[in-house]
């Protein structure tokens, strides 16, 4: 199947995302009520790593199901459950992320995009960059400043967007592979009903961060991608590999025991969670550790791989992929330095910088 | 499928750990370094009270009838404290080894001591404060011994001759003394790491430099929370092995190497970092971080390095 971040693979991604729905497959740790399972933690791990041995297709509404709608669950209305969340497990509706914007990167609270109350609606005001989807998604989430005279973090609202509507622009950006898997999304007087704010109004930043957690700890990253990637990479070493290459064969064995460590450290966290110890801060370790695994494994294929390595198409494009893919990791979902600022501050609580 | 540590499991060794914090402090252990002796027999005595020490043998020997699961939290606190002599050695290896011998119940009760030999070192750790020497397939007793002077003072290193041996096995439930001993080490490494990052973290919350406390920096914070990174993935993979161990799994020698790598190189890190952290007073011997360090020095070398654990994890999963 083409890259879900071009036209054609993005129809045909929805595509397989409805046939999952019709089998139930789509958000098995949902409840029954909203077309999931029920599953718990466990029965999720289970579940990924079958479907990635299976080598099946890349979630393309992953925004949707695995962010936002863990989110919707937590903080939004009985009303928004139902109309958000059935259409979201079959991908009727395909979500983007407008979060970040040209000056609110890494400073996220730093968002100047606004949205002023008139009436029943929000008017929407402003530029958001790197919309993971917004190419072709329907809908985004995204935060905007609803009180400009609140302390930075404070005075955000959580609102969630049609991306058809008057008034809104999408630009897509072309990303280092050529695809265009993310966009500028530019709001000019864009209408939307105030009842499509998740949680509290000017508690944006609380409902954000909870997504954020959903992103950088278990959630969108299952260890089944990284076992299964390694399980690939073992495969390419034995058939391309000099085995009288030790540091070679070393760094094969190093990403493997990066990889298993990362599947028990993922079963002993959720194994937590359902005993009652929420993941809290710590999901920022999460994210630096698979993030820079997932380089770490590509880098070495690549180095495996040879002259084959130069070439983004040919029997062994996939690796090329997907060390460009990689890349993004340490980057997007929070930078990994800023995510050792939050371990250092919140985990072994050093005093605040900057 | 459950990953985690039972209720009981959890409370004995936060139990472990508020005796040490009373018993075992770093002004203790740096006596015991300083007195030259690498041992605390007081110690060793409330280690003995707790049933620490026999947490690896059988109830029918009058042990605490644990397994490496019972054991590895007890490992890991013994760590956190840093604490001097062969006990890894003792609990790990010669008890559950020697339980039911006539060896048995002094071992059991602490008042004879254990230490272990593996081949893969010309010397015997803390052979100097134990009264026999598990070797792989013997028992050796009433040997001579000579100070190979170890950088760690809480592990008298020694070059051992003579001694009269009689034969047994060092392998329990088909797990090896080499084995057992690197599994305990793991923990124990971990249970090192903690500490040094906690002092680390306490030092930098405290120590100012430009005005503000070091800790504020991001260079400081990142050397921080990558020593934590690298402690907190080791852990896991260390539970499992002592899982493995417990059950005899037929991943068990691979499951204790790859614990033993990652611990290892987890404290290495730590040592490193929290060290830098620390700046000149880390380079100190009146800094408490040097017995947690050089500790972990020893110990990541002993019972196979690095990287002879990662090449025998490589064994299994590159043939």
């Amino acid at each position: 199947m083409p890259s879900f971040d071009t036209a054609e693979g993005f129809a045909r991604h929805r595509e397989w995302e409805k046939k999952l729905y019709a089998g139930r497959w789509s958000a098995v740790s949902w409840p029954e009520q909203y077309g999931g399972r029920g599953a718990d933690y466990i029965k999720w791990l289970i579940f990924e790593e079958e479907y990635y041995r299976a080598g099946a297709p890349g979630r393309v509404n992953q925004n949707g199901i695995f962010l936002l709608g863990p989110t919707i669950m937590e903080v939004g209305t009985e009303a928004q459950k139902t109309r958000f969340l059935p259409t979201m497990a079959s991908s009727e509706i395909v979500w983007g992320q407008a979060w970040s914007e040209p000056n609110a990167g890494s400073d996220l609270a730093g968002i100047k995009s606004k949205a002023t109350r008139d009436g029943d609606d929000w008017i929407l005001n402003g530029q958001k960059i790197w919309a993971s989807r917004a190419v072709w998604a329907d809908w985004c989430f995204g935060i905007f400043r609803t009180d400009p005279e609140a302390e930075r973090h404070r005075g955000l609202t959580f609102i969630l967007c049609p991306l058809d509507l008057p008034g809104i622009t999408v630009r897509p950006i072309a990303q280092l592979d050529g695809d265009t898997g993310f966009a500028e999304i530019f709001f000019d007087d864009v209408r939307v009903p105030v009842e499509n704010t998740l949680g509290e109004v000017n508690k944006g930043w609380n409902v954000a961060m909870a997504t954020a957690g959903f992103e950088r700890g278990v959630s969108l990253r299952s260890p089944a991608r990284f076992s299964e990637a390694v399980n690939r990479l073992v495969a390419l070493w034995r058939r391309l590999g000099d085995p009288s290459d030790t540091a070679l064969s070393d760094a094969v064995t190093d990403v493997w025991m990066q990889a298993e460590g990362y599947r028990l450290h993922t079963y002993q966290t959720v194994t937590g969670m359902l005993e009652g110890r929420p993941i809290g801060a710590e999901a920022s370790l999460n994210k630096i550790f698979w993030s820079e695994m997932d380089v770490r494994i590509h880098e070495i294929a690549l180095q495996i791989i040879g002259p084959e390595a130069e070439r983004m198409e040919g029997p062994l494009e996939r690796w090329v992929d997907g060390f460009l893919f990689s890349l993004s990791g340490p980057i997007y979902a929070g930078t990994n330095e800023i995510q050792r600022n939050i371990i250092a501050d919140r985990v072994l609580q050093l005093p605040k910088g900057m | 499928m459950k990953f985690s540590f039972s209720d009981d499991q959890r409370m004995f060794a936060e139990g472990l750990r508020d005796l040490l914090s009373n018993e075992c402090p770093p002004s203790h252990v740096r006596e015991i370094w300083e007195s030259g002796s690498g041992h605390s027999p007081d110690l060793w005595s409330h280690l003995s009270g707790m049933g620490v020490l026999s947490m690896l043998a059988p109830e029918t020997s009058g042990g605490m009838g644990g397994t490496f699961v019972d054991a590895i939290l007890l490992f890991q606190e013994l760590g956190r404290a840093a604490v001097p002599g062969p006990v890894l050695e003792h609990m790990a290896v010669g008890v559950p080894a020697l339980a039911s011998s006539s060896w048995g119940p002094s071992l059991i009760d602490g008042t004879t001591i254990a230490t272990v030999a593996v081949e893969d070192s010309p010397y015997v750790a803390h052979a100097s404060t134990a009264r026999i020497i598990v070797g792989v397939d013997s028992v050796i007793e009433g040997y001579t011994t000579t100070d190979a002077h170890g950088i760690d003072g809480g592990r008298r290193l020694c070059r051992v001759e003579g001694g009269s041996s009689t034969p047994c096995s060092s392998n329990v439930g088909g797990v090896d003394a080499f084995d057992a001993m690197a599994l305990a080490s793991a923990a124990y490494l971990i249970g090192l790491s903690e500490k040094m990052i906690e002092i680390a973290a306490e030092y930098a919350r405290v120590r100012e430099q430009f005005g503000k406390p070091i800790g504020s920096f991001q260079a400081v914070k990142h050397l921080m929370s990558d020593a934590l990174l690298k402690v907190e993935f080791a852990k896991a993979p260390t539970y499992r092995a002592a899982f493995s161990a417990s059950i005899g799994a037929d991943t068990m020698v691979r499951d204790i190497s790859m614990a033993k790598a990652l611990a290892s190189e987890a404290a290495y890190r730590t040592s490193r970092s929290t060290m830098q952290v620390h700046g000149g007073i880390g380079y100190t011997w009146e800094a408490d971080l040097q017995l947690f360090m050089k500790k972990a020095w020893a110990l990541m070398r002993a019972y196979g390095d690095p990287t002879f654990h990662r090449r025998r994890v490589s064994g299994f999963v590159l043939a």
